[in-house]
């Protein structure tokens, strides 16, 4: 079926191996060393812009721990590598800083990747990989332009005297590379930018709190480095300025990746609190809500598996479709080997299996309740839908049968009275034939008054010709006690709600000519919002017996297969009223 | 006199053209369904039309439905309903404005031929003709404090027939009295019943028919 196909697979982690821990180990020495090596440079170095050493450090030790971090949660992701990478980019980058040529030259090759990769980090968020084809062109072309017009700028000699890497010296050619660099790179952010408001407009705001301020980070990060460049390019003022801001920004995006981490782990406390939460033995709704708050996602929805039924339902027992809704994932849990429930979540928990599955874990026990009620639900449901049929069928035969007999056997011996008056006719000088004739047309015209009973206990065939009104008319003038009827509905009703509405009147009349030495009644049938309502009240003795004998019992049961209810209220010596609700829209 | 038949049953199309033929009567159409007898209806209008209730397609409102035109559209036009059953409901939409030149007839009828054939020229002369069992079926009601328990057991029988739609005359031969015995008990019904003495006979139906319903 279509809906298990939409269940997340949850494997997928442990195929992945994860990263080597010696390497691991060697990134935290290498990375330790960053800031270790800015104090070396502080202490040695006397003109040093040690403000800007400071703020490539907050970009680099912050990136290279987020991406440790995910890259230890996630090994099938790329984007803790991609992180890494561009902590010690911007670690290099700050080479430049010193006087010793060679770290200065090539520091100063990496001065502009790290704009690169922070774009490539963006874009490759969450999954670490770049999903369509505009989003590698343009993670590329910003490579192209950081690295490849860096090193034709630097062999241009745009450095001076101290590169490693001049080539030949034509400032003029540099300075045009520079410009065409510094603003091609900051148009490539900005469309980056506009990829990040696309995306969100497409999948909508993201419902977790952390997640969308971390996307704003990387958006902010994007502009300020688009903003620095364009200010690079044509000397503009207080660039120094906004170079610091820009640096400032882009090391925030790796504390707030941490932060929402971190509130994943808080999360966890949510799962505590569920633990409790689930010992009161909530309600089935309360369950779901619980949930919700335990996975901190508003929007949840709780669907069981009814493996009897092969199909998903809802809480009521309502059958669900689990469909391909942009922005949702379906968890499936799992008990003892049997699939029991699937949580419909934002995409945003994706990121966060450990919980999912730590609430799933829960919640087991409550969930495997909640499944049971569903499914008592849902056969309760089916139950109604097959007396609704059974009765739907038997009404349908009833009709067929009536009309049969309407066609046939009444048909032909009207016609055959007929004949036989047009025989008597012809036989007037034969009395004695004449009077057989006779005999022989009044007993047809007999069979025809108990066939014609017979066939309107079947079905009265007024009721589907001509409506309630109509039918009713006939009722209520034969009814054993003065009846004032009320019909307050135009037109016809569904065809189920007039035989029900129908029986309940003559029924409810009929008992009053057997057991409620009444002097008067009333019935009515009105509608009311989204039911029609059937009412027949007498002034008899009351005290009806409504189990035996006086067919409410059936009453009820046609009345309840349609959804509907049947209420009887007969004190003694306050007489009877039978009351009907029947769903009709 | 004209008449067209609407019945979709051969067998009883066929018994009710001839019995109507040799009683004197010019059966000028012969039609299945409601559709094709409005057509006959409204080219070449009969003097009656007698209907079937239960019209094909659906057999179920199409013969009531196509009477309630004939009776709108052609008022010259007597329609004679006839069913399987009678309803009460039925004979109160039918008679709605007027008891002129309408008649409502269960089948088993037609096998009377003498009082048949005096219900289909009654119709078509703008008369009535109710059923017994429509007119039993009133007067059977239980009212509050019964001014029918007011009449004789004989004002009775002519209240009945008053209401199935016979003349004076009619009634006089029916129970074989004189016509003038006839109209004094008519006058002593009306004066019992509280109605309002009418003059022509099938207002004289209506009103009865009111009085019995309420």
């Amino acid at each position: 079926m279509a809906a298990a196909v939409a269940i997340a697979p949850r494997t997928e982690s442990s195929i992945v191996r994860p990263p080597n821990p010696w390497l691991l180990g060697a990134i935290v020495v290498v990375g330790c060393a960053v800031p270790l090596r800015s104090i070396a440079l502080a202490l040695t170095s006397h003109d040093v812009d040690l403000v800007r050493v400071a703020l490539l450090d907050w970009i680099t030790v912050p990136f290279i721990l987020a991406g440790l971090v995910a890259w230890v949660r996630r090994p099938e992701s790329r984007l803790g590598p991609l992180m890494i990478l561009g902590g010690f980019a911007s670690g290099l980058s700050a080479l430049q800083l010193t006087h010793v040529d060679a770290l200065y030259t090539l520091g100063a090759v990496f001065d502009v990747l790290p704009a690169a990769l922070f774009l490539h980090v963006v874009l490759a968020f969450p999954d670490g990989r770049l999903g369509t084809r505009f989003e590698r062109m343009l993670v590329s072309a910003a490579y192209a332009a950081a690295i490849g017009l860096q090193l034709v700028k630097i062999s241009l000699g745009a450095l001076g005297p101290n590169s490693l890497l001049e080539l030949w010296a034509w400032p003029a050619a540099a300075t045009d590379v520079q410009h065409v660099q510094l603003l091609s790179l900051s148009a490539i952010c900005l469309a980056g930018v506009g990829f990040l408001a696309a995306r969100r407009r497409q999948a909508g705001r993201p419902r977790r709190r952390s997640l969308a301020l971390l996307i704003n980070s990387f958006a902010l990060g994007l502009v300020m480095i688009a903003v620095l460049f364009v200010v690079g390019a044509f000397d503009g003022p207080a660039f120094l300025e906004i170079q610091r801001a820009t640096l400032l920004v882009i090391g925030i995006s790796p504390i707030v990746f941490l932060l929402g981490l971190l509130d994943a782990r808080l999360d966890r406390s949510g799962v505590a609190d569920l633990i409790v939460e689930l010992r009161a033995e909530p309600a089935a709704t309360d369950l779901r809500d619980a949930l919700a708050r335990a996975l901190r996602d508003r929007s949840l929805a709780l669907v069981y598996w009814l493996p009897d039924f092969q199909t998903y339902v809802d809480v009521e027992g309502r059958p669900v479709e689990l469909g391909d809704e942009d922005g949702r994932t379906a968890t499936s849990i799992d008990r003892k080997g049997a699939h029991v429930a699937a949580l419909v979540h934002d995409n945003a928990l994706d990121e966060e299996p450990e919980l999912l599955e730590a609430v799933g874990a829960a919640a087991g026990i409550a969930l495997e309740n909640g499944r049971l009620n569903a499914e008592l639900r849902a056969r309760l449901e089916d139950l109604k839908g097959s007396r609704a049929r059974v009765l739907e069928a038997g009404q349908k035969e009833r009709q067929r049968l009536e009309r049969n007999l309407h066609d046939g056997a009444q048909q032909r011996l009207v016609a055959l009275s007929l004949e036989l008056s047009l025989l008597e006719e012809q036989l007037a000088g034969d009395p004695s034939a004449r009077g057989r004739v006779d005999e022989a047309r009044r007993e047809v015209a007999m069979s025809l008054e108990e066939l014609r009973d017979v066939a309107r206990g079947i079905h009265p065939a007024v009721l589907t010709g001509h409506g309630l009104a109509v039918a009713l008319e006939s009722i209520v003038a034969r009814a054993p006690v003065p009846v004032r009827l009320t019909i307050g509905i135009d037109g016809r009703l569904p065809e189920q709600v007039e035989v029900a509405a129908y029986y309940v009147v003559s029924e409810s009349l009929t008992n009053i000519g057997k057991h409620a030495r009444a002097t008067r009644a009333t019935a009515a049938i009105v509608r009311t919002n989204g039911h029609v309502v059937v009412e027949v009240v007498d002034d008899g003795v009351g005290g009806a017996d409504t189990e035996r004998g006086s067919g409410l019992r059936g009453l009820a049961d046609r009345v309840e297969a349609l959804g509907g209810r049947l209420r009887v209220w007969t004190p003694l010596g306050g007489g009877t009223r039978v009351k009907a609700e029947i769903p009709c829209v | 006199m004209r008449v067209a038949i609407a019945e979709d049953s051969v067998l009883l199309r066929e018994g009710l053209a001839r019995l109507l033929g040799e009683g004197g009567f010019e059966v000028v159409a012969q039609c299945e369904d409601a559709d094709d007898l409005l057509l006959k209806v409204r080219s070449f209008p009969p003097d009656v039309a007698i209907v079937d209730i239960r019209l094909p397609p659906t057999h179920n409102d199409e013969g009531l439905r196509a009477a309630l035109e004939i009776r709108k559209k052609h008022p010259a036009v007597g329609v004679l309903v006839l069913s399987q059953y009678v309803e009460l409901g039925l004979a109160l939409k039918l008679l709605a404005d007027s008891a002129e030149g309408v008649g409502y007839l269960l089948k088993d009828r037609i096998s009377d031929v003498g009082e048949f054939l005096g219900a289909v020229s009654r119709v078509a002369n703008g008369g009535s003709a109710l059923d017994p069992i429509i007119v039993s079926t009133l007067l059977s009601r239980q009212r509050p404090d019964d001014p029918l328990t007011r009449l004789t057991p004989r004002e009775r029988e002519v209240l009945e027939l008053m209401a199935a739609g016979s003349s004076n005359q009619g009634i006089a031969d029916r129970l074989v009295i004189t016509l003038r015995a006839v109209e004094k008990y008519v006058s002593s019904i009306f004066g019992k019943l509280g109605l309002p003495s009418t003059g022509s006979e099938s207002r004289r139906v209506l009103a009865v028919l009111t009085f019995l319903r309420s």
